[in-house]
């Protein structure tokens, strides 16, 4: 049963968002098919949080194209999500439990990084999260990982953490569970709200993306240069390099890792188009790498590098 | 006779929490007798941070909390500004008051619409809608096609927004649930709103990149300026037309939750929002047992007798240890339990109002309270309730869009947004801002150029902390007693009590 939205409707929200990330008319159309598919509930979500801060929850509120009332009400039938879900307690448990025998499609958004040496670090209905997620990753039809913790780990598995954080991949590679062609990964601490609606849409309505071949990241949202699309570049190219935060010039010697990332932050920007992190002349900090906030020696600003060890050379944060 | 529930998981706040009732037989009623708190959810900020980089603390402990990351990145900034030796510059300290001022607006309408009013307003309502809204015939059109679907077998087809708790919703009148539900709707943009408002000047939210030591990256040009404040206007009439209104409408039809929650009466705040000169628009303060005291940063103690670590109990902050274990024999919680002169204390919007109003001398809520108290023909012990900490929230949501319009005016133009500064080869500093959900404080250590110690003590550490060694329940967990429940399978009246104190879990953890 679906309420009448009209072709040109999808078709609309569809080029709307495929313009947001510099994509041809084929993504207007699939994005169009996808969410057609979507109202229909096939598939449904189910969102879960692990070692999460609730950020990529709160940036998906953000959404606006299409705005987040449309895509509760109407777009995508979301059977369960923490922070939105009227249901608690066991009401809330008994959602989880019968989608998890579940014979019907749905993907599964995981939101956070998962304690892999020390299960008992995240707890939901006096279950381990990891004893919860595993039926739900084994049924799903297909997982998205929902930021950079659920991706590669994020700060939870940064270096000394004492809880073996690790991504979802990672989980379910030492679970043994099969991720090549059913997990999706959008980084970004947090996630981008129309990546996770762009790869909704892209997944129902034409199967699983064109991926990195490692870092399991759809090319149509990651496969770009933030530093060779980045509006301070010219900077770059003449030389001119602010010294303290608040200048101008180019921001790579107060630490911009933008050369290492690949997003669409510099088209797409953030919070409906108002800003980005280097429009405001704040460094990118790389949230979107593998290697986001991984390290000791590898600080965000390069102030402290004249006083302490670091782990890097310049040309370690000029390449991929 | 007593019987034992859990709502596991608390949905619909921040983060992971469960709450075990002991529920007491009184006649043919039910009241809570023992509760206790649980914190599900572990990361190792404090661990994390060790030997690296001070400089990258702003940023990494914004992740700490996507709700309020903003309050986090100003704690870190202020020990960091301490441990330099500087304080930003007039612009840094705007634009910082700024930032912070528009995810309060996100993160209290956030709070009222999405997350707590759907345990009060039925929603289910909106199938007997006749009016003419559009927005509200389209939802109520969804509605009743995705009831269809469920009765041909449509698995929650009504989700996110049911199933639910079937507890009783006491408020009959059809056209007051759904004039709730529009409501919820435009929060959902107003928040969003603000969120574009602390992007403008803070680069993106959730996680602004554009906080640091000293101020702020983004130089404030004209049209930044008229980006935020064209926001904010729409905002204020939000906030006082509607959000309110609301409020104080929700509780003169449900009067009893002025006498539901009540708590200690022990409230802390450190005061909030940089005036310069060291003066805050908010004052800082104690009060015990309904008594006011000045603050005392050197009496607070973080209890681990039921946490999950091994390190040392009731040390201060600035010697403090997380040692995690998991299996700690007794432990329930992996919460910290702080405590001042001993004493669990409530932080909040409710802290914040009370303590300022109690302040000796002249401040800024004195008559506001005043006028509320006669408005709403309420008393001070009143507000110690439900209805008090919500009311508490819209009030001051008001006094701080009101005091954003004159920081607004006071930005000077295409202006440096930061005071510069040196690293330092050893230096302590401690950040002591208030966050939506109440007192929050970062105390930095550093040697040799590189973090030694890093500890946070939260506001939903001390609300939803657990008992300490003197089997003295947390502030919520004692709030939670008497709590009258209709249908132990259902207890939504518990819940409400748990989602007046706005919970924000991975943040009392961390």
């Amino acid at each position: 049963m679906k309420k009448n939205i009209s072709r040109r409707e999808f078709l609309k929200i569809g080029g709307y968002l495929a313009t947001g990330f510099g994509l041809s008319q084929y993504y207007t159309d699939v994005f169009a098919s996808g969410l057609n598919n979507l109202v229909s509930g096939t598939p449904k979500i189910i969102w879960l949080q692990a070692q999460s801060c609730s950020g990529c929850s709160v940036s998906f509120l953000n959404a606006n194209g299409p705005y987040i009332q449309q895509i509760i009400t109407e777009l995508v039938s979301i059977m369960f999500h923490p922070t939105i879900s009227a249901a608690q307690g066991d009401v809330a448990i008994d959602i989880i439990k019968n989608v998890s025998s579940a014979d019907f499609p749905f993907i599964f958004i995981v939101e956070g990084a998962i304690p892999l040496d020390m299960p008992k670090a995240c707890m939901i209905g006096e279950e381990t999260f990891e004893d919860m997620a595993i039926p739900l990753l084994k049924r799903a039809k297909y997982i998205m990982a929902a930021g950079t913790c659920a991706t590669y780990g994020g700060i939870p598995s940064a270096e000394g953490n004492p809880t073996g954080a690790v991504g979802v991949m990672d989980f379910m590679k030492n679970k043994n569970i099969p991720y090549k062609g059913r997990l999706v990964n959008c980084p970004l601490c947090p996630t981008h709200p129309a990546s996770i609606i762009g790869t909704l849409a892209y997944l129902a309505g034409k199967g699983y993306p064109d991926v990195d071949e490692k870092l399991l990241t759809p090319h149509m949202f990651y496969a770009h240069s933030v530093h060779y699309n980045c509006p301070r570049y010219h900077f770059y190219e003449k030389g001119i390099f602010a010294d303290k935060f608040g200048d101008e010039g180019c921001l790579f010697k107060l630490g911009c890792l933008g050369p290492l990332s690949y997003t669409t932050c510099p088209w797409r920007q953030w919070n409906g188009g108002i800003n980005w992190c280097i429009r405001a002349a704040a460094p990118c900090i790389g949230c979107s790498h593998p290697y986001f906030a991984k390290f000791k020696d590898f600080p965000f600003y390069r102030k402290g590098e004249k006083y302490h060890q670091v782990k890097y050379q310049e040309k370690d944060r000029t390449s991929k | 006779m007593s019987q034992r529930i859990r709502i596991d998981p608390v949905t619909r706040i921040e983060g992971h929490l469960a709450v075990k009732l002991d529920i007491e037989r009184k006649g043919t009623k039910y009241i809570v007798g023992s509760a206790y708190s649980l914190g599900e959810m572990f990361r190792g900020f404090e661990v994390i941070l060790k030997g690296r980089d001070p400089l990258d603390a702003q940023q990494i402990t914004q992740r700490i909390c996507g709700v309020c990351p903003i309050s986090h990145g100003i704690a870190s900034c202020k020990a960091q500004e301490m441990a330099y030796g500087i304080r930003p510059n007039k612009n840094g300290r705007l634009l910082q008051n700024l930032i912070l001022a528009a995810n309060y607006i996100q993160s209290h309408v956030l709070h009222f619409y999405l997350l707590a009013a759907l345990d009060f307003i039925d929603i289910t309502a909106i199938l007997k809608y006749r009016g003419k809204d559009q927005e509200l015939q389209e939802i109520k059109a969804w509605a009743e096609s995705k009831l269809k679907a469920a009765q041909l077998g449509e698995p929650y087809a009504l989700g996110p927004l049911l199933p639910r708790y079937e507890g009783d919703f006491d408020i009959k009148d059809p056209s007051i649930n759904i004039e709730f539900l529009k409501h919820y709707l435009m929060a959902l943009d107003i928040r969003r709103m603000a969120h574009e408002m602390g992007a403008v000047f803070g680069a993106k939210l959730p996680h602004a990149t554009a906080l640091v030591p000293g101020g702020c990256t983004q130089v404030p040009h004209e049209e930044r300026v008229l980006s935020y404040g064209s926001r904010l206007n729409l905002i204020k009439r939000f906030v006082e037309h509607i959000y309110l209104p609301d409020v104080k409408g929700l509780f003169s039809l449900l009067p009893e939750y002025w006498n539901i929650g009540r708590g200690y009466k022990n409230l802390l705040s450190y005061g909030v929002f940089d005036l310069g000169s060291g003066d805050t628009l908010f004052k800082g303060g104690a009060i015990i047992y309904g008594d006011y005291e000045p603050l005392d940063i050197d009496a607070i103690v973080e209890d681990v007798e039921y946490s999950r670590f091994s390190s040392p109990s009731s040390l201060p902050p600035n010697r403090g240890q997380t040692i995690p274990f998991p299996d700690k024999p007794g432990a329930y919680s992996w919460l910290k339990a702080p405590r001042y002169k001993n004493h669990p204390m409530e932080v909040g919007p409710l802290a914040r109002i009370l303590v300022d109003y109690k302040t000796p001398g002249p401040s800024l809520f004195k008559n506001l309270v005043k006028n509320l108290f006669k408005e709403l023909k309420v008393t001070e012990q009143d507000m110690y309730s439900v209805a008090g900490r919500h009311i508490a929230r819209a009030m001051e949501l008001k006094v701080i869009i009101d005091a954003a319009f004159e920081w607004l005016n006071d930005l000077d133009i295409d202006s440096a947004p930061a005071r510069d500064f040196d690293l330092v080869k050893k230096g302590k500093g401690i950040g002591l801002t208030e966050a939506p959900r109440g007192a929050l404080g970062h105390w930095l250590s550093i040697s040799d150029y590189k973090i030694d110690r890093y500890q946070c003590v939260v506001p939903s550490t001390w609300n939803f902390s657990p008992r300490d060694h003197n089997n003295l329940p947390g502030p919520v967990e004692r709030a939670l007693k008497y709590t009258p429940i209709k249908d132990p399978k259902q207890p939504i009246e518990a819940a409400r009590v748990v989602r007046s104190f706005d919970p924000c879990l991975a943040c009392a953890v961390h």
